[in-house]
């Protein structure tokens, strides 16, 4: 690898060298009031740069996503797209651990990371004079880390992890129905069948060789995005980029198999004894990612079906039968795959059957007639105001750029899924609504222990039963 | 990504062509030199005006014009601890719920599809100490957002039906909340530092959320939501003249009234030889630990000193408890410290969530900072720097947003702190002493009459924490009640 890497990188600083000024810059050409300027361009190495300017506050945001998160995982290693994450912070060859810490937080600013099924991201917002010592450090993680990296290292961060999964997942209320969906709703091998976290068993088995290849496969500069938003000389920070980017080495392009959408055959009836006193009912339909036409309109679906008090489900449940306590529905959307989700808390004395019919009865009148012009002006209503707030944070701004540019090959994307929200019609509401609740779907009662009977229909429910999740691994 | 598969080809000829201007360009970057910052950039503290309305209310305007946002907000000085007495608890949070079910000429449906279509939302909240209602708007719905708010404060009929309502809504998430071993753990660590007869001490109770009438929101509402006690801060896309005449229209009719009450606590309980609490939660893969004692209050003078310590300590992600705890000894996700500074003495703790297995190692680890931290380990020169560093270096993100730099104004006023606050803060921290850290540490953390908290599998970890020595052990129910010697506290599950 080493050899390896200083030939790559004779080849990738000449050709910075060479093309140094003629890289294209494309400027962003919407002309709504929807605006963040920016200036992308690609290394020759094949890294993504992104450039947005606001000099509102002297800070910056640093923003590196790759384009690798737990649907690349390979079954008996889930979790380690996450647990990969949590070792990009524990030093690389040129920066010793808690180094990064040091010229982040220690100089008032702050780092972290975040894993999904799609992408791993690493941020760090900083006074604008630590710009160039964040680049380094970036750089060298990308570059560098497998310098430093060893077993204790590995294992350390494995425990940080396991506690992550207790903490968020197995110690919370409800915390595992996230896990029971995917498992339900994806067959067994799909890359969406897991979740971010992982299992106890396979954080486990993750090995130090495991750490390497992972990190050869997708940790290339043609797999990085790179953004810097906030108060900087765009000049600078080219130079410093090709400084201390321009000569890590391409690696191989990322394969992206064609994942298949979630394909219902037939509903399910799920229940799950949890250590829980209130019961609640989710539902869950296969919908679609976020590259699908279909996803913009299923979003305004969903903030007419509940959010506000006038909201369909909202109004019948929680207003005017007062069967629930309260009730979500969201449109959650994946690169690859979606799924439109129902979460309904129960008052006392209205059981879950109840609610599920009650639930069924507003979806019923909703795919006949649609939403009202009312309803789908007010849902779009919130759309700017949202947005502009979005702007004042250059973290947010960041972000908003390389969704884009990681899923839509334009970090100016945002522009476009702003129009299209803009100009979805009550037809298209009413189609997506018959296509999708329409289907198939997953029901999931999550019960207290030994309440089996308080189901939604518990006799046609099939019981979930999850492993402990510490009995392959955790313990002393 | 096309473009890769051309590079070996071109590698070839490129590289023997170049190879030794390669090397030399390569060598002039050192990877090994720490790039130096820049020259610090100016802090920008934002400039506001400050005026007295005839009402009795202060308003605080601050122009912020990158975006078209306008941020507005009601600070009331005082919040429940104040103006709920205790059989009535839950009553404040109930009253600014209702707010948004309807008004003297708008329904409650009415006013959310009103809202939804100016495309923001009013939000209402009174705290421990305080209470707000505010919004962000596009500034051109400025003006329609503020007449809602003023209708909603000034003019809400508190329908009875609603309130029957928001009560059993209220008495599910009670329910949900017991469920949930870090409010259990919020709620004893109170109840064990204050005691049931101070405000500290006390919460909503099923019992107290029965109670509450429709006569009590009514006579709450009056009482509170008065201008004598309302600082009302507007940041943003406008200027104080617009702000003013906006604010004298929306809220017409909102006349003097009130005024700041007293923050006279009841003393806490007299302190207890240290000793740990542990609350039965079978079947906690996690153990929720909290450290801690009641501790000063916001307008202490030690209060710069009390933050660079507790940065150090627990502040930050390589803080002392933070690296040995979650870092070095993985026993977990995240710990940290923290004053929790009020008008009254609230509490200084140190805590979090702790694999089971390890309670009593972390425990250990937690002990142990507590002493380095009053000597045993004295602080270093980079911590010291490295922690004010972070605070004073820190300033610029408080004023990153509309809301952000609202609260940042609006404490101000609140905890009585001068208007040239911010551009003294470099200075106040920067004057802080190793010699300082370690007599407020001692003052403070006083290790001999710490209460920890421990909610968690009591079966699995009780015999672990005996064996540590560090405290004699107390059961107690998810209340905070003693459990009758040789029950199980177990909370039916």
């Amino acid at each position: 690898m080493t050899k390896n890497r200083s030939v790559l990188s004779v080849f990738a600083l000449l050709l910075t060298i060479a093309v140094g000024q003629s890289v294209t810059a494309q400027k962003n050409g919407n002309s709504s009031a929807v605006k963040i300027p920016f200036e992308a361009y690609k290394l020759p190495n094949g890294l993504n740069v992104i450039l947005s300017v606001d000099k509102t506050t002297p800070t910056v945001a640093v923003d590196v996503w790759y384009h690798v998160g737990s649907k690349n995982e390979m079954p008996g290693r889930t979790g380690f797209a996450h647990l990969f994450e949590h070792m990009m912070f524990t030093g690389s060859g040129h920066v010793p651990y808690g180094l990064h810490d040091k010229l982040t937080e220690g100089v008032g600013g702050n780092n972290n990371g975040s894993t999904t099924n799609d992408r791993t991201n690493y941020y760090e917002n900083i006074p604008s004079n630590y710009l160039e010592s964040t680049l380094w450090i970036e750089a060298d993680r990308l570059g560098f880390l497998l310098d430093t990296l060893d077993i204790a290292k590995l294992n350390a961060q494995r425990d940080v992890v396991k506690n992550e999964r207790r903490q968020s997942y197995d110690n919370q209320p409800y915390g595992r129905v996230g896990e029971i969906f995917y498992a339900a709703m994806y067959p067994k091998g799909h890359p969406y069948s897991w979740p971010v976290i992982g299992s106890m068993t396979d954080l486990s088995a993750a090995s130090e060789e495991d750490v390497k290849a992972f990190f050869r496969q997708y940790y290339t500069p043609n797999n990085a995005y790179l953004a810097i938003v906030g108060d900087f000389d765009p000049a600078q920070a080219k130079a410093w980029i090709t400084k201390y980017f321009g000569d890590l080495p391409a690696g191989k392009p990322v394969e992206r198999p064609n994942i298949a959408l979630a394909k219902l055959d037939a509903s399910k009836r799920l229940v799950y004894e949890d250590r829980v006193q209130v019961p609640r009912l989710y539902i869950q339909w296969p919908s679609v990612g976020t590259k699908n036409a279909d996803d913009v309109p299923l979003s305004v679906m969903s903030s007419i079906l509940s959010g506000s008090r006038t909201a369909r489900l909202t109004k019948a449940l929680v207003y005017d039968s007062q069967m629930a306590s309260n009730i979500f529905a969201f449109q959650n959307s994946n690169e690859d795959v979606g799924q439109f989700q129902l979460v309904v808390i129960p008052r006392p004395d209205h059981t879950l059957t109840e609610i599920e019919d009650a639930v069924d009865q507003v979806i019923k009148k909703f795919i006949s007639e649609g939403p009202t012009d009312d309803e789908l002006q007010r849902a779009k209503a919130g759309l700017e105001l949202g947005f502009l707030r979005g702007l004042e944070s250059n973290l947010g701004k960041a972000n908003q750029l390389l969704d884009g540019a990681v899923f839509h090959a334009d970090p100016g994307h945002f522009s476009i899924d702003y129009q299209k929200t803009l100009s979805v019609t009550a037809a298209d509401v009413k189609r997506v609504a018959a296509q999708y609740l329409g289907g198939n779907r997953i029901v999931l009662s999550v019960v207290p222990k030994g309440k089996r009977d308080q189901a939604s229909k518990s006799s046609e429910s099939e019981a979930v039963s999850l492993l402990r999740t510490e009995a392959a691994g955790g313990g002393k | 990504m096309k473009r890769h598969n051309q590079v070996p080809a071109l590698f070839v000829t490129v590289v023997i062509l170049l190879a030794s201007v390669a090397s030399l360009a390569q060598q002039t970057l050192d990877r090994t030199k720490v790039p130096p910052p820049g020259p610090s950039p100016a802090l920008r503290v934002p400039d506001w005006t400050k005026t007295q309305l005839s009402n009795g209310a202060t308003l605080i305007v601050s122009e912020r014009h990158n975006l078209p946002l306008i941020s507005f907000t009601i600070t009331f000085v005082g919040g429940s601890n104040q103006f709920e007495s205790e059989s009535k608890h839950g009553v404040a949070a109930m009253t600014s719920s209702m707010l948004t079910e309807g008004t003297a000429t708008k329904t409650g449906d009415q006013l959310s599809d009103a809202l939804q279509l100016l495309g923001t939302n009013v939000s209402a909240g009174v705290g421990t100490e305080e209470g707000s209602i505010g919004f962000v708007s596009t500034s051109k719905n400025f003006e329609p957002t503020l007449a809602l708010l003023g209708d909603m404060m000034l003019n809400s009929t508190f329908p009875a039906d609603a309130l029957e309502r928001l009560r059993g809504r209220t008495l599910v998430n009670l329910t949900q909340a017991k469920d949930q071993p870090n409010v259990i753990g919020a709620q004893v660590f109170a109840r064990v530092l204050y005691g049931a007869a101070h405000p500290y001490g006390q919460r909503p109770t099923e019992a107290s959320i029965k109670a509450i009438t429709r006569d009590d929101v009514v006579a709450f509402s009056k009482a509170y939501f008065q201008p004598g006690r309302a600082i009302i801060t507007v940041v943003g896309d406008t200027t104080t003249a617009r702000a003013k005449s906006s604010i004298e229209k929306g809220l017409a009719g909102w006349s003097k009234a009130g005024d700041k009450p007293s923050f006279n606590y009841p003393k806490v309980p007299e302190l207890q030889p240290a000793k740990i609490y542990l609350v039965d939660k079978p079947g906690s893969a996690q153990s929720v630990v909290t450290i801690g004692l009641p501790g000063p209050p916001r307008n202490t003078p030690d209060y710069f000193a009390l933050q660079v310590l507790n940065t150090i300590l627990g502040g930050q992600f390589q803080s002392r408890l933070n690296a040995n705890i979650r870092e070095q000894k993985g026993y977990s996700y995240g710990v940290n410290s923290v004053f929790s500074f009020g008008k009254g003495p609230g509490p200084f703790r140190a805590g979090g969530a702790i694999f089971s297995a390890k309670t009593d190692a972390a425990l250990i680890e937690f002990m142990k900072e507590l002493k380095g931290i009053e000597g045993d380990r004295p602080i270093t020169d980079e911590e010291l720097k490295t922690a004010k560093d972070n605070l004073i270096q820190g300033l610029p993100a408080r004023f990153a947003s509309v809301s952000a730099v609202s609260s940042s104004i609006t404490t101000l006023a609140v905890q009585g702190l001068p208007d040239d606050y911010y551009q003294n803060y470099a200075k106040n921290v920067s004057a802080i002493t190793k010699d300082d850290l370690l007599r407020v540490a001692k003052q403070y953390i006083d290790l001999a009459h710490l209460a920890i908290v421990i909610v968690g599998d009591r079966s699995a970890i009780e015999a672990a924490l005996k064996a540590t020595n560090i405290a004699p052990i107390t059961i107690l129910d998810i209340e905070g009640n003693p459990v009758a010697a040789g029950g199980t506290g177990a909370t039916n599950r």
